[in-house]
This record gives C-alpha cells, structure tokens and sequence, in this order.
C-alpha cells in the first residue's frame, strides 16, 4: 500500500491538502487501480505498442496557425475575474524568490 | 588546478506577430496587460494552435546550428506551479525538439572553437512578475509569447568561451532574423551551470545552477566568481552544494531558497496539438532560406577574397553590411576599391547619420558605379568619395552626379581664357613652338592640358577657339 | 420535436417569449425536486436575424461551457463566482442560429464523474423516478431534456457522460467525432477524450442541433473541416443492408457469474431488439473481444483521464479569476484557494492523475494505457472494416438508487458499464437511445457507435433503430414527478 505520507506529499505538490479519513479512501483506491494496472502490464508484447495519445491522426490535414494577430482581450477583460488590481495589473500576495 | 565545466540554456524570444499559441500581438510594451488573449491568461475552456511562422523560425535557427530535426511538430506539456503560469503548465518540446545535436563555431581570442547543442526546443514564455515590499503584480503580455531554448552540451570552459558563444549565438539569431535578441528587453535570457573538476577526474564536479541571466557581462561575472568560489571551497577540502544561484547587483552570486525535492514536470504530449508532419520539401525550402553565417563569411572574405582580418571582421559583423558589401562585389566591383568604400564612406556615413545601412541612400547598385569609374580611372578614389558625400547629401545618384558635372561645361569666356592663360604660362616650350615654329599640334596639347585641368568640363571647342586666339595674341605681342 | 416548434413559431402560433416563459416556468418549477441547473436566465436573449430551425427554440448548455457574461461554474466552488469573458464556439454557432438560451445545467463537479452526485450544488435527480440517479457527468442537460423543460441541450462527454445519463434519462444522447464539434470554450477535463454534444428526445433532434453546431473552428486544432453533409437529411437514408456487431464477452448472460433479473432483462430485451433490426434488413452479428482488453478499458480511462485532467486544471488557483484563498504569501494563497475548492473526490483524482504522470511511474502506468487505447482503438477499427456500427446496451440496466452508487474507483464494475469509454479513445461517433424499461420502470438506452467522420451513418443506423423501441420521444411523464 502506498503511505499516506507519500500520497499527503503528492496532494501538496499539487496545492491543496486533504482530510486524513480522505488520505485513506485514497489509498484504497490506489490499491484498486495499481492492481488493474498491474493486469495491463501482462499483456503480452505491451512494450512493443505505440502509446496513443490522439484518438486519430489526419496528419496532412492538420493546420498551424498563419502569423496573424486574431482576438484577443481588453486590459477590463484580462482584469474581469481578477480578485485584486493594482495600476492594471493581477495584485497578489508576495511571490517568494 | 581545477577546470571549469559550464553548459548554457539560452532563451531567446521569436520576432513574430503574434504570440506562440494564441493570436494576441508579440510586442514588447511598457503598458500592462494589453496583448493578453484568452489563451495567454490560461481561462479555462482554451486552446492552444501553435504559431506557423514560430515553428518555423525555430526550425530555421535548429538547421542553421546543424542540429537533426524532427518529422513532426508535436509539443509536449511541462507541469508546475508558479504564479508567472497561468495554465498551470508550459508548452514545451521534450519528445520531438525542433533541433538535436548540433554545433555553433565560435571564435574565442582569435581561435575557432565548436561548442554543441544538446538541443533546441520551442515554447511558450511566461508572464511577468513585478515584485513589491508584501505584494507582487502580474503582466500577462508576456505570457504565451514564443520562445526558444537552446541547451549546450556541457563543453564550455571559461566565461570567455560563455561570453563568446553567447555574442556568436546572438549573431546567428539576426543573420537569421528570427528574433532582435535585445537581452536589455530579457528578449534573450541565459541559465549557467557550472561545476569544476580537477583535469585527472572523470566524473564532473557537483553542479551549481545560475537562473535568468540578461547581460553577457553578468554571465562572465557569475562564472567568473563562481570559479573563484568553488575553487576556494575545494581548496579548503569542503563540498559544493549542489543549488541554485543567483547573480546579485554586486556581481557575487549567493544561494536561492531551495525546495527540499527536485521538481517533477510530469511531462506528457500535449493533446491539443495534433501533430503535424514536416516534409522533406519544406526542409529543403527552409534549408535554402538560411543565409551564409558570420563565421563562414568571416572565413570567406579572408580565404576567398583576400581580406585583412580586420575588415572581414568589420565587414562580417553585421549581417546588413554584410549583405550589402556582397551586394556591391556581385555588380562585379573591384574588390579592394569595394571595401575601401564600404569600411570608409560608408560606415562612416551610417554611424554619422545613425542610420541602418538600408537607410542610407546610397544603393549597392550606385556604389559599384562610382567604384567602377574609380578603377576606370575616370574620376580618382577622392573625388569618388566627395560625389558620394556629395550624393548623400542631395539624395541624388552619384552617377548622376558626376555625368551631370560632365555635362555642367564651362562656357564663359573669361573663365575659359583665365584656365588657358595659366596652362601657357606653364608650358612655355609648347608656346614658343606655335609663336616661333608655326606648330600647330600644340592645340591638342592644350586641349589635352585644359580638360584635365578643368575636371574635363571645359567646352573643347570654345577652349580650341580660345587657344588659337591667344597663341596668335601671344606671337602678334612678340 | 424541434421541427414542430419551427413551425409554430414560423406560424405564430407561439412566440420565442412564450416558448422561453414556459421552458423557465418548467425549469423552475423542477428545480428544487431535481437541480437540473445551475443558472436560469431571466429573459430571452437571442439574435433577431437569424433565419435557421433553431430560431427561437430555447435550451441548455452544460455549465462548463463558456458563455460570456453568464455565470460558468462547472459546479464547482472553485470556480463558483466565474463570469467568463468570451464564448465558447458551440455557444456562439447557437447564438447565431437564433436560439435561445434557457439556463446552464448541473454537472459532476468538473465533469469529472458519472452519477451527478458531486456537483457543488447538490445532487441531479433522475426524473423518472427521484430516488434514482440521473448518472452524469452532463446530469442537468439530460434530465433538463427527460423533463421536458427544453427540446434539446449540449453536453459533454468524456467517457460516456452524454450517452450513459441519456441512457438513465431516456433521452438520446450523441457524441459525434471527435474535432466534429469544436471544443474551444469546453472545460477540460480530458482533452484528448473531450468532446462536445447533444441531448434531444429524438435521433432527428439531435441532428438538427449537430447540423448547426458542427464544423471547423480556428481556435481548435483537432476540429475536423466540415463534411459537407446535412446529418437531418442523411438520417432518412435507407438502411437495409447495413451491418452491425455486438460483443459476446458483454452481451452473453453466461459471462456474468453475479447476474441479476435487471442485467438479464436488459440483455434479453436487447437480443429483442436485434431481431428487430435483422427484420428490418439490417445484419447484425456476435464478435468476440479479447475480455483481457475489455476489462482493461476501465483502468486506461481512469489513468489516461486523471493524469490529463490534472494538468488541464492546474489553471484552478485562484490568481486570475475564481475565488481567493488566503495567505502570508502567493503559495499558501493558492494552496488554500485549492484545498477548499475542489471536493474530495476531485482532490482524489488529481492525485491518482500527478502519481500516474511521476516520472517513475509513466512508463508503467500512463503509457501502458496509452498503449492500451491503441490496442482498442485498433481493435476497433478492424471490426469497422467490416461492419457499419457496434451496437450495445449502454448499460445493464436502468439507473441506479443513490443508495447503490459510488464514485469510488472499485474493483466490482461491469465491462457492461464502461464499454463506450471506446468511443472517447478512438473518437467513434456514438449515440444512446431508450430501448427499453427496466424491471424499475427505469429506461435503458441502446448504444451504436461507427467510424471515425461517418456520424451520418450512426445517426442514419440510430434512426431507424429509433422506429424499433416503441420509445421515440418519450418523457418523464407527470406521474413521476
């Protein structure tokens, strides 16, 4: 099983923190899903597979985008959602260097 | 003694119109938040389409450092957290860089060294930071903007070699025209590792990491205290820690926080974007869009043309002047005649007027005129550079010019008598021929004799006229 | 039916204002018994020029699907003050239809579930009967449909979260192609499994819509150029002949050693149904698929969709938009923005999603998945050589009580219940239909899927399937409710 330590580092390493009785479902669940892994790994030739990571590909039908300076936002729509402002800008807590 | 081993990771920003994944302008501004897209400030629903002429920029640069490139574009995502991310993640290039394994040729104190490319990929730079006593502010013009970064191999041994690659580096950059390069804009950025060994070890020493880097004199003072101080730790039997420094205003470098674990990126292949192929005519198309770079013209002009190393340095630094002093040489101009022009008049003229040389008014096409009336003699290499001065000043065709004096004849009289009368009076033997001998072949001597005094303006006919008229007065006067 | 409303409203037998007044009488009037959304609209806003079928026939857009102006919380407390500031493509193209949006519905919270139990406000219920579940994660746009509040709305659909609550719902549900319908605006959660799609109570309804909102997008790369094809009319297409399989290592009672009277009633009535289809000249016929593959489908989605889904939601801090945490300095800002943001079961996602992603661990876990789905998607294609569509039960049976379900990851799952997962890793066109009720009185859909840019022909196969159930355009009657 993996530690409750280890999975609390993987919480915090993603910014946020969970409940202990929370840390424990979790653990479970790692256990169902490493288990199903586990299945897959003895699928013979496995290595040898291509990972997919596109349902498909039309390769030559695929576009980069053209140089072109398209939509984009005004300074009170950058801001819209922004909880606090200074002189235009997103105000947030010091960022420690 | 210890020897350095310093690897580079240089980032350079693309000179494009729009940003790498989104179509908000990639401009550098003062005024915040003004060229932020919904992609660039990472609003959830959006998506990434990388930028055409980005890829193919960094593709060219890739080409240009002879690195092998891919068969597709394909991004890859590089996860964390930090303030300056909006998404949250980076696009990047880990599985299919645009460039692997290449070389730039540097020249260091005069001696020529390879420095190699690990690798050169295209992403995305962040947002901007700007720092307050409790608080800090965001500027999201920056974010999304493209970028490239290029990875040496750790073969570097001094900050004289970081410095000169780093300058050479710059150069490809704007013979490429990929991207202006300013480092006072941050548009190029440099990362310095660095460990030293001794020269028996064969395992490298512990490596200490300097971030964001802008001006070459602050890389050569980090690497340059950084020897020092490693030096003296080893010395002193301690340990190098192996961290991240940073370069103070002081020109010492001192120890960032550092978290307790390295980061994982938990990279994986960005799922928006849809690989595209790049095919053999596309590379071969790119490939002959790449000029000549200085280096090669450097060697060219000492090799081929016979150039002092001085003024194939001059002459190779910068690509416009390059381009022009070679488009002078192509009208078929002397070439000793070609770079005295171009190293005097020329430059002298565009450092005066602080113009670029596409600026100036005088073309390629018009310099190899007036070079080709200097090497025919028609006019001397002096006069050549006043109709050029001259030519500036007016904005007129410097062969324009001196036809145009050709034509401006001298046609007054006393003018013309004046300018005979001094020619006499230096020739006397040729007087006393016609007054005492009859000898009238003299005229053509005097013709000959006032041309050249005049610049050839004076009007032969009149002037023979003349001639004849004042030997006659000269003989009837005894 | 959407094409009945056109022509009253083209008649003037009704106004777009009272088509909307009475959608958001309905709406509200549901709302309390089964949360069906997040936002209602107060007026009806909508484009007077427009000239197409959709002019003036209100609906529901999933609420995490950009609308400019409007709030889009994905319900989630984490974003459950975000007012976007632009419009997502699907939002747009209904715009410019002229039609009118009604409201923004309820979903599992990130669309990172599947029983509508998890959104930040509260559970979906199933309206035909409340003490069910509706399944998810698009639950208030299936049950807005089911209601009858709306004649159609857009959902999402990662693993099956259009095609398995329209199945719960007894509606039809389709996800074309993937790139068919362009994403940009669309939450992510998966991006390479997401795709962007219909409810209606009718295969024609849903064509209309897909005909409106199809196409290629500029601001999404994989959206495929348009086919050219008006899918309304393509679905009158005779069908005879057509060829369609289904898998024997799920629709075969014996391969259950756990079986119920729900699944065998449901996989009976199904083989009902294919003799329907062989009566009306369609070939079906019995495949085998490898049962190693099938039972792996469940723990490649899980792998493959949390490790995406952590990344795409790395962009929940806090800093540029949604609510502020509170802190000394910028990271325990977002720590704390975060931590009381998302629930737990998004918290526990995104943590099987980061550990699947380690460097230590991708080889064995992310990339065997993506191997995986290759295998699949593979597998897949080749049956599509040879036949027309895959069809199936969408599930094995009705929907679930509350009491019975779970969002935990478990070991005890049928391959019954996961298998249109294969839609979403090979972007097949997949649309569920009502067949069938269960011994609960629940409905139960049908699921075709076929290749890759033939939505035409899933639509066509579904259509005619649709004249077999008995079901077309069935409601959650008032008795229910």
């Amino acid at each position: 099983m993996i530690e409750k330590e280890k999975l609390r580092s993987y919480a915090h390493k993603l910014m946020f923190d969970m409940k202990e009785e929370e840390y424990e479902t979790l653990q479970k669940e790692f256990e169902v899903i490493l288990k199903q892994m586990e299945k897959i790994e003895n699928i013979p030739n496995i290595k040898n597979i291509k990972p997919m990571t596109f349902p498909f590909r039309l390769d030559k039908k695929r576009k980069l985008r053209e140089d072109e300076i398209g939509d984009y936002l005004t300074v009170g729509e950058v801001l819209e959602n922004a909880k606090h402002q200074v002189n235009d800008q997103v105000k947030v807590p010091k960022v420690v260097e | 003694m210890y020897k350095a081993v310093i690897g580079l990771e240089v980032h350079c920003e693309l000179e494009t119109k729009s940003k790498n994944f989104s179509a908000s302008p990639n401009e550098f501004t003062e005024t915040p938040n003004i060229n932020v897209s919904t992609v660039d400030l990472g609003l959830p629903g959006i998506l990434p389409i990388p930028n055409k002429e980005a890829v193919r920029k960094a593709l060219k640069t890739a080409m240009a450092l002879h690195c092998t490139n891919p068969d597709e574009v394909l991004f890859d995502r590089k996860n964390y957290f930090y303030p300056d991310l909006p998404k949250g993640y980076q696009i990047t290039q880990v599985t299919k860089p645009m460039g692997r394994n290449g070389y730039l040729d540097i020249m260091v104190n005069g001696h020529k060294k390879r420095v190699f490319i690990h690798q050169l990929h295209l992403e995305e730079d962040t947002a901007s930071l700007e720092h307050f006593s409790n608080y800090s502010l965001i500027d999201y013009n920056r974010s999304g903007i493209p970028l490239i970064e290029i990875v040496t191999e750790p073969c570097i041994e001094s900050a004289d070699e970081a410095v000169a690659f780093l300058e050479d580096l710059r150069d490809v950059f704007l013979f490429l025209g990929v991207s202006e390069a300013k480092s006072n804009y941050g548009q190029m950025r440099c990362d310095v590792n660095i460990s030293l060994m001794k020269d028996t070890d064969t395992e490298l020493g512990t490596k200490v990491e300097m971030k964001n880097i802008n001006a070459f004199t602050s890389v050569r003072d980090a690497i340059e205290y950084e020897i020092k101080r490693q030096t003296e730790l080893l010395e002193k039997g301690e340990k190098v820690v192996q961290e991240t420094r940073r370069i103070a205003e002081d020109g010492k470098t001192y120890a960032m926080r550092e978290k307790v674990d390295a980061v994982d990126y938990k990279y994986f292949v960005e799922p928006n974007i849809p690989p595209v192929p790049l095919t053999k005519e596309y590379y071969e198309e790119l490939r002959s869009s790449i000029p000549e770079l200085k280096l090669e013209r450097y060697e060219k002009y000492i090799n081929q043309y016979g150039l002092s190393e001085y003024d194939a340095g001059v002459l190779s630094s910068k690509k416009d002047i390059s381009d022009y002093f070679e488009e002078v040489l192509s009208y078929g101009s002397d070439i000793s005649l070609t770079v005295n022009f171009v190293t005097s008049a020329i430059l002298s003229t565009i450092k005066k007027l602080e113009i670029s040389i596409h600026e100036l008014f005088i073309t390629p096409k018009m310099l190899s005129g007036v070079i080709e009336k200097v090497k025919n003699k028609d006019i001397s290499l002096d006069h050549g550079k006043k109709i050029l001065y001259q030519a500036i000043e007016k904005e007129t065709d410097p062969n324009e010019l001196i036809s145009k004096q050709n034509l401006h004849q001298i046609n007054d009289k006393e003018q013309l008598l004046t300018l005979i009368c001094e020619v006499m009076d230096e020739n006397e033997e040729q007087v006393r021929q016609y007054v005492e001998e009859g000898n009238t072949y003299v005229y053509n001597f005097f013709i000959g004799k006032v041309m050249q005094k005049s610049n050839r303006q004076a009007n032969p006919n009149m002037s023979l006229e003349i001639i004849k008229e004042e030997l006659e007065r000269r003989k009837n006067n005894g | 039916m959407i094409r009945e409303l056109h022509e009253k409203l083209e008649k003037e037998e009704v106004t777009k204002e009272e088509l909307f007044e009475e959608a958001k009488t309905l709406a509200e009037k549901y709302q309390e018994e089964f949360n069906s959304f997040v936002t209602i609209l107060d007026e009806a806003k909508s484009k007077r020029r427009a000239d197409s079928i959709l002019k003036g026939i209100p609906y529901a857009l999933k609420d995490n699907i950009s609308t400019s102006g409007i709030l889009t919380t994905a319900s989630s407390n984490i974003l459950k003050d975000y007012v976007p500031v632009y419009d997502a493509t699907v939002y747009q193209k209904l715009k410019k239809s002229g039609a009118v949006l009604l409201g923004k519905t309820t979903l599992d919270e990130l669309a990172m579930g599947g029983t509508g139990t998890t959104a930040n406000t509260g559970v979906v219920r199933n309206p035909w009967n409340r003490e069910h579940l509706i399944g998810g994660s698009s639950a208030g746009s299936a049950s807005a449909v089911a209601l009858g509040i709306v004649p159609f709305a857009i959902g999402s659909d990662t693993g099956d979260s259009i095609r398995k609550p329209a199945s719960f719902g007894g509606v039809v549900g389709f996800k074309p192609t993937y790139g068919r319908i362009s994403r940009y605006g669309l939450f992510a959660f998966a991006s390479s499994l997401d795709h962007v799609g219909v409810f209606a109570r009718s295969v024609e309804d849903v064509a209309i819509v897909t005909d409106i909102i199809k196409g290629e997008d500029s601001k999404d790369m994989t959206s495929l150029e348009d086919d050219g094809k008006v899918y309304a009319e393509e679905i009158k297409k005779d069908t005879t002949g057509k060829k369609l399989f289904y898998i024997k290592e799920i629709c075969d009672i014996e391969e259950y050693p756990n079986k119920t009277e729900k699944l065998e009633k449901t996989l009976k009535e199904f083989q009902d149904l294919l003799e329907k289809c062989r009566e009306q000249g369609f070939v079906v016929e019995e495949v085998s698929f490898d049962k190693k593959l099938l039972e792996a489908i469940y723990p490649t989605y899980m792998t493959i969709s949390c490790a995406e889904a952590t990344s795409n939601n790395a962009n929940l801090t806090g800093i540029q938009f949604g609510p502020r945490g509170n802190g000394e300095n910028i990271e325990e800002m977002m720590f704390q923005a975060r931590t009381e943001g998302f629930s737990e079961l998004i918290k526990r996602r995104f943590v099987l999603g980061s550990y699947i992603l380690q460097k230590e661990n991708q080889e064995k876990l992310y990339l065997n998945a993506c191997r995986i789905r290759r295998l699949i998607v593979e597998k897949m294609n080749e049956l599509l050589k040879e036949y027309d569509g895959m069809i199936l039960p969408a599930s094995g049976g009705g929907a679930p009580k509350f009491s019975e379900s779970s969002e935990q990851v478990s070991d005890s799952h049928y391959i019954l219940e996961n298998h249109m997962v294969i839609g979403n890793f090979g972007g097949f066109p997949s649309i569920t239909i009502p067949y069938c009720f269960d011994e609960e009185k629940m409905p139960v859909g049908v699921n075709i899927t076929g290749r890759v840019m033939e939505d035409d022909v899933v639509l066509n196969i579904a259509y005619k399937i649709e004249t077999l159930t008995g079901l077309k355009g069935i409601k959650a009657g008032e008795e229910n409710v």
